[in-house]
């Protein structure tokens, strides 16, 4: 039997006075981890909040863990652990509070884990949580949400605000929670670092459109930036899949999507060099380029 | 009611537990001021007053308003529920908080009317209707604060519904059928009373299954 998709978006529209996400699709497989990137602005926010049933689509069809959003979103929320680094616990109530009111609310609470992440994260439960820091009020939403053992994790700008330390360890226990299969985690973020290291699959967004969407390895390997020296006079043909193309002089540097052993055959002895690119060289060269296909 | 329901509700006794104990021990020394005697009984009876309705704007807009501005609304909307599960959870929670203080100086205000000897039995029917107001009143700010985000509409809603108070007890001094038991040794239950009773009940019926039909309704949570 096929296992249910933790996330399926198809055709998803949602509109409001000056911004639109248009026609958004994407699928999340139980145990993956997704990286949704994109600039500020681009909807990633409003992404999670149509899956998570804060806000309801003009069109389209979501499906969370199965259930139908935003109609069954009770049912689904049952399985979802959401973070947002907007999302605020009560300010009155002590951290212990919070452990138990969730704990009294999920069955599937680990009290073990609970206390190991206690003691990770340097928290503590008697502490009123307008006393925390945000570094650790961030740290106090995530452990709430990972303790409850959560089918699906959605995160919208998790380590936002967090040192490098906390990073770290937040994306350390991320990885954690994947070592069970059929889990898997939806992670928005602008940080390219965080969505390289921990996602397997990629999903770029921009300005309300879903641009790109693959396994990291896949994006890693299909983009490279190309060094050429042309000889005196000579002009380089059309080529397809060409992302960029910066001329100086005899010099030219192309960026190709679909990089392959062929077309470095095709180049022929003009390639000075060939640099792989990391992910934020990709995002922002695929930002880059489906806004000027937009504008054309 | 099902187990997130009353851990919903009991959260929202433990969040406004000081406000709640507060309030109900202001409105029991205004009360204990107004049974000292002719001269203190207005000052008692203007900071129980107070009390009460100042209890339920607070309560209304600390749990409600500030939830959606200072962000907890997310956290709690996390939690396996759906907007009219909020919406529902908000009415039956918040109208139980305002209940404890409302009950315990409610039935203080009856027992100073019958228990001093100079104030005259004729003015229960007053106090009754009174703290029916104040009920009709605090439900009305309650489904405002569930149906809108806007300070501005807010802060209008609580200008209008204080003003209110002091507009009710002109009214009930310019209707003949009731101002004139007033003062009367026993209590007077006319029909007048009985509409007017009516009217706070209505009133309280309407605000309270609006946001059941309209805020529960919405399909946008922000």
């Amino acid at each position: 039997m096929t296992p249910t998709k933790h996330i399926e978006m198809l055709n998803v529209r949602k509109a409001f006075r000056f911004f639109t996400l248009e026609d958004l699709s994407l699928n999340l497989e139980p145990g993956q981890i997704m990286g949704l990137v994109g600039p500020n602005g681009a909807g990633k926010s409003t992404t999670i909040r149509l899956l998570t049933g804060l806000l309801a689509p003009d069109a389209g069809e979501i499906r969370v863990l199965g259930h139908a959003m935003p109609e069954a979103q009770a049912l689904a929320k049952r399985d979802i652990g959401f973070v947002s680094d907007e999302m605020r616990l009560f300010g009155h109530a002590t951290f212990g509070w919070h452990m138990k009111f969730i704990s009294s609310i999920y069955p599937d609470w680990d009290e073990q884990y609970a206390k190991t992440l206690v003691q990770r994260f340097g928290l503590r439960p008697e502490q009123n949580v307008s006393g925390l820091s945000s570094g650790e009020h961030v740290k106090a939403v995530l452990l709430l949400a990972l303790a409850r053992r959560p089918r699906l994790l959605i995160l919208d700008e998790p380590t936002s605000g967090l040192d490098p330390v906390a990073r770290h360890e937040l994306l350390s226990e991320f990885m954690d929670v994947l070592r069970d299969e059929n889990r898997s985690i939806l992670f928005s973020s602008h940080n390219t670092v965080d969505v390289e290291r921990i996602s397997d699959r990629i999903t770029f967004i921009d300005r309300g459109r879903l641009i790109d969407s693959s396994d990291k390895e896949d994006f890693l390997e299909r983009w490279r930036r190309i060094q050429l020296q042309l000889p005196a006079g000579a002009t380089l043909p059309d080529l397809p899949h060409l992302v960029s193309r910066v001329d100086d002089g005899q010099f030219v540097t192309l960026t190709t999507n679909r990089y392959s052993e062929d077309l470095l055959a095709f180049l022929g002895n003009g390639v000075r060099q060939v640099q792989r690119m990391n992910l934020e060289e990709i995002f922002v060269a695929n930002v880059m380029h489906h806004r000027e296909l937009r504008g054309k | 009611m099902n187990m997130l329901t009353s851990k919903l509700i009991a959260k929202e006794f433990y969040l406004h537990r000081w406000l709640i104990i507060g309030s109900t021990i202001a409105g029991v020394v205004g009360l204990l001021i107004a049974a000292e005697g002719k001269v203190r009984f207005n000052i008692g009876m203007l900071m129980w007053l107070t009390t009460i309705v100042a209890f339920g704007i607070m309560l209304a807009m600390i749990s409600i308003g500030n939830e959606r501005k200072e962000r907890t609304l997310q956290f709690v909307l996390s939690l396996p529920l759906s907007h009219g599960d909020y919406v529902r959870i908000k009415v039956v929670g918040l109208l139980l908080c305002f209940l404890v203080p409302w009950t315990v100086l409610g039935v203080g205000a009856v027992t100073l009317v019958l228990v001093m000897p100079n104030l005259p039995d004729g003015l229960l029917p007053f106090a009754v209707l009174l703290c029916g107001f104040f009920l009709a009143n605090y439900s009305l700010v309650l489904c405002s604060a569930l149906h809108t985000a806007s300070e501005g509409v807010m802060t209008l809603v609580i200008i209008t519904t204080n003003m209110g108070i002091t507009l009710f007890i002109f009214m009930i001094g310019a209707i003949p059928s009731l101002n004139d038991h007033l003062f009367a040794p026993a209590p007077v239950w006319n029909s007048t009373f009985w509409t007017v009773l009516g009217v706070e009940a209505a009133t309280l019926v309407i605000t309270l299954s609006l946001p059941y039909f309209v805020a529960a309704r919405r399909r946008d949570f922000t």
